[in-house]
């Protein structure tokens, strides 16, 4: 296990081009010893490779990776004692199950009792036991996916397990329960989980720390919580939650005010002295509340739709261009016709040119 | 309707083998006939219609001062001359197509697919345009009339189909197989030949299969560059012609001829089920 620092670590696909392509811009990141981590973005926004220059498939055309302050930038990938599973399937199919399992061990020569015990173990984990006799090539794509993980799971010593969404192919209840085996995993052995998705409750249920990503760019990293009540850029407003952040075009009236329409809205961030053009109002539509009357921050709206989610009703209302997404208890009763619609200024995140002020 | 479709898939299965079973039973009735039976009409049932002889196989087995042509050397010329040859094509084509598959060579505008391109082709070539620089080149040797200058020259004619095969199927093999290979800590050598490659057998064979069937049926390369010393079967089977075609003879010829690549196919059939080819990876 290490400490892995990414310094100033940028690639492109076509370095020598006259207008280079940066797949990954340039960026510094430290992933803790035994921490768990979720890569979040959109497709093509640079997760993977990120995950390929740790584990040194790929070379970064700019800046250094360190594992426990070693460059190994240029160190070849079986040197780096990095495990990782890619999205699907990989397995060596003319090999059996235990073969499968074994053969990290084996290429690194552990002792044949120590290779067993271990491979039993992990075997055991992901409900593999049954199969270890069979071809790894008749078995099914969840089943296939578990074995992948299992090689990254059977060496203690790695320095990081890299997960490239890893359970794609496999059905959701499994998902969950995999989920929860790797967050025993992360605590029993300490082993640095760094786990690539696009799906944000994937994310959310398994880091402890999130990294955002967006066009090859870091945009935001924290904990579920940081990125949920405070997201830095629109992008991850947007990106995280469901539904996304309501965001809205909005110009400052005072150092506390803006004007969202024709209402006007306190908030507290201090608008004094910004740059106020370009600017957003954003809120999570967990904190708009439902009011009984006209009040300070309270937008008076027509119900669209009513949605009821078993937990929880989603509420859309519509004030002239403004539509908003409320989520409300359940029990809550909601008008069909107007409603009043909150927003608590402590919850109201404003954004100059999509950056969090 | 499933009864007709049925019907008309079975009789187009008979219908198939019959077409490919018709020459082969023409030829084995051929062979036990005589010069009066072939010539006398078409006949086919042994006993009833014609006495059966061992006429035409016989010759096939005496020495020449006893008028046969003695097939047994030119055949196991020929089987050695082929299975060696085909045996470093592949072992050789398989790893020139692997590294085309998976590293980027460039040279000016000449890249990955020219390469493969250049060596099939060799094989776009008549092969007439082939056989004077191969003949100087095995005389500069000292190589004519050699069972090793015929493998040279086979290889040379052999190893662009399995380059050519094996490039394909390379590239149909995910290259996150190797890079999980060495992420579990191979090398890339060991990464080749403890997982991609027992997992090319399919592709291997597939090639093996049309090197054999290539170089088996070779005659052009192997009437030019052999004369005494070494002669392969389809150049010792063309020396039963005379201005009497012995169509028993070459009934019976042909048949031997063909009796190792029936038990190649044989063998290898069950590498090339569906099963085998299709999820050798994933």
């Amino acid at each position: 296990m290490a400490k892995i620092e990414l310094n100033n670590i940028a690639h492109s696909y076509n370095p020598h081009d006259a207008n280079p392509l940066f797949a990954l811009k340039e960026m510094s990141l430290s992933w803790a010893d035994g921490g768990r981590y979720a890569l979040l973005g959109p497709s093509g926004c640079g997760k993977t490779t990120m995950l390929n220059i740790m584990s040194g498939l790929v070379t970064p055309s700019h800046g250094r990776v360190m594992f426990d302050q070693k460059d190994v930038t240029h160190t070849i990938t079986e040197e780096r004692n990095i495990a990782q599973v890619f999205q699907f399937p990989v397995i060596y199919g003319t090999m059996s199950v235990y073969e499968n399992l074994a053969f990290p061990l084996k290429c690194r020569h552990f002792a044949d009792d120590q290779i067993d015990k271990k491979v039993k173990e992990v075997a055991e984990i992901l409900n593999l036991q049954d199969f270890l006799k069979n071809r790894a090539k008749g078995l099914t794509a969840d089943q296939k996916q578990l074995i992948s993980l299992g090689r990254g799971l059977v060496r203690e010593d790695v320095a990081a397990i890299l997960m490239d969404e890893p359970l794609t192919v496999i059905d959701p209840d499994l998902k969950f329960r995999l989920r929860r085996k790797l967050k025993e995993i992360n605590a029993k052995y300490k082993t640095t989980l760094i786990y690539v998705t696009h799906d944000q409750n994937e994310a959310m249920t398994f880091a402890d720390n999130i990294i955002v990503m967006d066009e090859g760019e870091v945009v935001q990293a924290g904990s579920p919580k940081d990125l949920f009540e405070r997201p830095q850029t629109t992008f991850v407003g947007y990106f995280i939650g469901s539904p996304a952040m309501n965001l809205y075009e909005c110009q400052a009236d005072n150092t506390n005010q803006v004007s969202l329409g024709m209402n006007t809205i306190s908030v507290q961030t201090n608008l004094d002295q910004k740059n106020t053009s370009n600017l957003k109002l954003g809120i999570r539509s967990e904190y708009i509340t439902v009011e009984q009357s006209s009040g300070p921050n309270t937008i008076h709206a027509d119900v669209i739709e009513v949605e009821d989610f078993g937990n929880y009703k989603l509420i859309t209302a519509q004030q002239d261009s403004l539509r908003i997404k409320a989520k409300v208890k359940r029990e809550q009763v909601v008008p069909t016709d107007k409603v009043f619609l909150k927003f608590p200024a402590e919850h109201c995140c404003i954004y100059a040119n999509n950056k969090l002020i | 309707m499933p009864k007709l479709y049925t019907f008309i898939k079975y009789f187009c299965v008979i219908l198939w083998s019959c077409f490919v079973i018709a020459p082969f039973l023409w030829a084995i009735s051929t062979s036990f006939k005589d010069f009066n039976s072939v010539t006398g009409g078409a006949t086919y049932i042994p006993w009833l219609q014609f006495e059966p002889t061992l006429d035409g196989w016989s010759v096939l087995f005496k020495p020449g001062s006893q008028g046969g042509i003695n097939i047994i050397g030119p055949y196991f010329n020929s089987i050695f001359v082929t299975f060696t040859a085909s045996f470093i094509s592949i072992a050789l084509g398989t790893l020139s197509a692997y590294a085309l598959s998976r590293y980027t060579f460039k040279a000016g505008f000449v890249q990955n697919n020219d390469i493969t391109f250049f060596f099939i082709s060799q094989r776009i070539m008549p092969p007439v345009v082939l056989a004077i620089p191969f003949f100087l080149f095995l005389s500069t040797l000292g190589l004519l009339d050699s069972l090793a200058g015929l493998i040279l020259v086979y290889i040379v004619l052999l190893m662009p189909i399995a380059v050519w095969i094996m490039v394909d199927f390379f590239n149909r093999v995910p290259k996150e197989i190797d890079e999980t290979a060495l992420i579990d800590g191979c090398n890339p050598f060991q990464a080749f030949f403890k997982v991609v490659l027992p997992n090319s057998i399919p592709g291997m064979i597939v090639a093996g299969l049309f090197c054999i069937i290539f170089g088996w049926i070779d005659f052009f390369f192997a009437f030019i560059l052999t004369f005494t010393n070494v002669q392969l079967l389809p150049v010792k089977i063309v020396a039963l012609n005379s201005s009497i075609t012995p169509w028993w003879s070459l009934s019976a010829a042909a048949l031997v001829s063909v009796a190792p690549l029936i038990v190649v196919a044989f063998v290898v059939e069950r590498f090339l089920s569906k099963g085998n080819l299709s999820g050798a990876l994933k």
